[in-house]
């Protein structure tokens, strides 16, 4: 295939494509292996490898990682503590942990010893009252603060206010109840403190509940797999890219077969119309279409007058939202396909063309038998390229339909990406989320075999190329 | 002939009927900034220049001056970064001797077709890290890294058009490499990195998730997170009136660079297919 030759020419510094002509000779040294690595090359390529690394393949890699964690905003990213808070101990009660270790780690008990003295001389307690402490109290441990409480009124010299008191009573407090410990040894300190006799399973289970980080886990996929949310969204993207691709190819055929055989002015003013869906930025493309259907916009002010239902197109319905969302993505599909398409028509040898007009074919038949069996390889191309971009494609879903009426127009990356960065909970699963993104490589991964395996690299290599 | 009377007609009303959501939505976009319509009617009775207003009253929608300067600022920053990169790393990939050519040109190629989202989620945790989040040069960073594989396969391809003998001229009167490279090759490959700058430029000045996400609460938003947020005082409707002139405001500058170089935005845009 020439196509081929001329990508492989790419690949090959010394061979790249240049003006016909007698230089053959310089492709020669290619062969030999004795070359030496160009140091101005390295230098000229690291700041793009840098940069690449640190803000492409560091993130990519990263979001593999946290595929199998916990992490959300709740866990925080860099790491935990341990806490047990109310909720989490009564979650623990009905999981087998005994109920008498569920109560005394509830039970919030104060023991008076010398460190909880100096915490408390050093929090600036009154010295006269914490002399009295020492003297009566020393070595007493009281099962609840209501007990140490009486205990302290009981002193002489205990301050008249109650907000002095418990500033007293906080640094005896041994509570385990919503008190951060900073490593697991100082948590598993703390209940063998109140519970000398735990066992170590109990105490094992208790850690990790009350663990607020993230934790490996292959709990993610196993929640995609099993939860019937997976399926819709699996439905709804397969059905979206399907459609939207269908309609995006067969508007941008027709487009380039149209602008191809119309007088130049025409096809000029045309294919700059289509091009506006593609550059226009994609906020302003998604309020044109609100104001295009919601109420009290274009379509629905239309329809009052024709007698037709109006209503919010976008919102109102679940047809008139999958057409919508069909409609949006599909034109700046069609977009891009034009503007391929136009190319790999203009590619074709013009004789040939006019060799069957002299023969007497109409255009029809042109079409058919001379222009689109060419065009076979652009457009399979531009299909399976389409169906991974749309596949991962969101942003316009967000801004116009965002997924509804309900969910039924949600697709798989807009999910991934609510899931993880945009949750109107306001709690973002980003292990979850980045679970989503991955399933999203590797089906995208798959595509990109099946084109490379179809294509050949070195041909995919050459269709980005500027012409100037 | 046949073809010679082929009548155009019919295709020309097609292609009408399809363009028809487009061209109506564009014709209004400018009509509805100058006018006022009446509620439930779909043609205007009013020409005015009050959705203009916010262009000198910040009390409209908010400071939007301040927002196209920050706006110009990450546009202009993202296309430093990507064309000196591309254009460095293009001329080292197409023709200095490199060790695993073909790995870093695939691995480049793979990049480009690298799904967004799942890149996004990552940026957001790295800029955590790096302390950039919720700053403009964080954004500036993570919007280059995704243009920047596209950019070295544009000036690649760019650069593999130069002719050899124009170097091989340069290194014989005894010019370095980088020199070649510089005075020679470089100015070989304007039409390259003018196309990029203009590429790079459009795909950032539309650009919304990543300012959104990664910087969402700024000094001032970049235009397209300014646009979509235009709230209308005594209002729960939307004043599309009022949406349409920021957003004609805000995609001026792309519609000039189309109308100066339609024809060459084809071609370019060629060069950039992502979604």
């Amino acid at each position: 295939m020439a196509e081929t030759t001329a990508a492989l020419r790419a690949l090959r510094p010394d061979t790249a494509s240049r003006p016909a002509g007698g230089t053959r000779a310089l492709e020669e040294p290619e062969a030999t292996p004795r070359r030496r690595t160009s140091r101005l090359g390295l230098l000229m390529l690291a700041p793009t490898l840098l940069l690449l690394g640190v803000f492409f393949l560091v993130p990519a890699v990263l979001t593999g990682i946290f595929a199998f964690t916990t992490m959300s905003s709740a866990t925080g990213i860099s790491g935990g503590a341990y806490v047990f808070t109310a909720n989490r101990l009564d979650a623990l009660a009905g999981s087998g942990v005994p109920p008498e270790t569920i109560t005394e780690l509830r039970t919030e008990r104060a023991v008076v010893d010398a460190a909880g003295l100096a915490a408390a001389a050093k929090a600036g307690v009154d010295e006269r009252f914490l002399a009295d402490i020492k003297a009566t109290l020393l070595g007493q441990s009281f099962a609840g603060p209501r007990d140490f409480k009486r205990a302290l009124q009981a002193l002489p010299n205990h301050p008249r206010r109650i907000f002095e008191l418990k500033q007293a009573m906080e640094p005896f407090s041994h509570a385990i109840l919503n008190t951060r410990f900073a490593t697991r040894d100082q948590a598993a300190a703390a209940i063998r403190s109140v519970a000398p006799d735990i066992e170590p399973a109990v105490l094992d289970r208790l850690l990790s509940a009350s663990y607020t980080g993230w934790v490996w886990t292959s709990e993610n996929f196993v929640r995609l797999l099993t939860q019937p949310q997976t399926l819709r969204l699996c439905l709804n993207t397969v059905f979206y890219v399907a459609v939207t691709l269908g309609f995006s190819v067969a508007i941008s055929l027709f487009l380039a077969l149209a602008t191809f055989y119309l007088p130049r002015r025409t096809a000029t003013a045309f294919s700059a119309l289509w091009l506006l869906p593609k550059i226009t930025p994609v906020v302003l493309y998604a309020i044109l279409w609100k104001w295009f259907t919601w109420e009290g916009g274009f379509l629905p002010i239309l329809a009052g007058h024709l007698g037709l239902p109006a209503f919010n197109y976008m919102k109102g319905s679940v047809p008139t939202a999958w057409t919508i969302v069909i409609m949006v993505n599909g034109f700046v599909g069609a977009s891009i396909g034009m503007i391929l398409l136009t190319s790999a028509l203009r590619a074709i040898p013009v004789q040939q063309l006019w060799a069957s007009e002299v023969d007497g074919a109409s255009r029809w038949q042109q079409v058919r038998r001379i222009i689109l069996p060419q065009l076979k390889w652009p457009i399979l191309f531009f299909t399976i390229y389409q169906a991974m971009s749309l596949m991962s494609s969101y942003e316009q879903i967000w801004l116009t339909t965002d997924g509804g009426p309900g969910n039924t127009t949600d697709v798989w990356a807009l999910e991934a990406f609510r899931v993880a960065l945009f949750d109107y909970t306001g709690n973002l699963r980003y292990g979850l989320g980045a679970a989503m993104a991955l399933i999203l490589v590797a089906v995208g991964l798959i595509v990109s075999l099946l084109l490379l395996r179809l294509f050949n690299f070195s041909d995919l290599v050459e269709q980005p190329r500027i012409e100037t | 002939m046949r073809s010679r009377n082929f009548s155009s007609w019919p295709v020309v009303l097609i292609l009408v009927a399809i363009s028809l959501p487009i061209l109506v939505m564009y014709a209004w976009l400018v009509i509805d900034s100058f006018t006022d319509t009446p509620p439930g009617a779909l043609l205007p009775d009013e020409v005015t220049l009050s959705h203009w207003r916010f262009l000198i009253d910040p009390s409209v929608t908010g400071n939007v001056w301040a927002s196209t300067l920050y706006t110009l600022i990450f546009v202009a920053s993202v296309a430093a970064v990507v064309v000196s990169l591309s254009a460095t790393a293009g001329y080292a990939l197409s023709r200095l001797n490199l060790p695993c050519r073909r790995f870093f040109l695939a691995g480049i190629m793979v990049m480009h077709a690298f799904p967004a989202v799942t890149l996004i989620i990552g940026a957001f945790l790295v800029l955590q890290f790096a302390g950039l989040y919720n700053s403009l040069a964080g954004v500036i960073a993570i919007k280059a890294g995704m243009i920047l594989p596209l950019g070295v396969w544009i000036m690649k391809g760019f650069y593999d058009t130069v002719p050899w003998e124009i170097e091989m001229a340069g290194v014989q009167d005894g010019a370095s490499r980088f020199t070649v490279w510089r005075r020679l090759v470089l100015p070989q490959v304007w039409p390259g990195i003018i196309a990029l700058s203009i590429l790079s430029g459009i795909e950032t000045w539309g650009e919304y998730v990543l300012p959104r996400v990664l910087a969402p609460t700024t000094d001032f938003p970049v235009l397209s997170v300014f646009l979509n947020e235009v709230k209308v005082p005594d209002s729960v409707n939307y004043n599309f009136n009022l949406f349409k002139s920021v957003g004609l405001f805000y995609t001026l500058p792309i519609l000039v660079l189309f109308v100066f170089f339609q024809n060459r935005l084809m071609t370019i845009f060629g060069a950039g297919t992502k979604g």
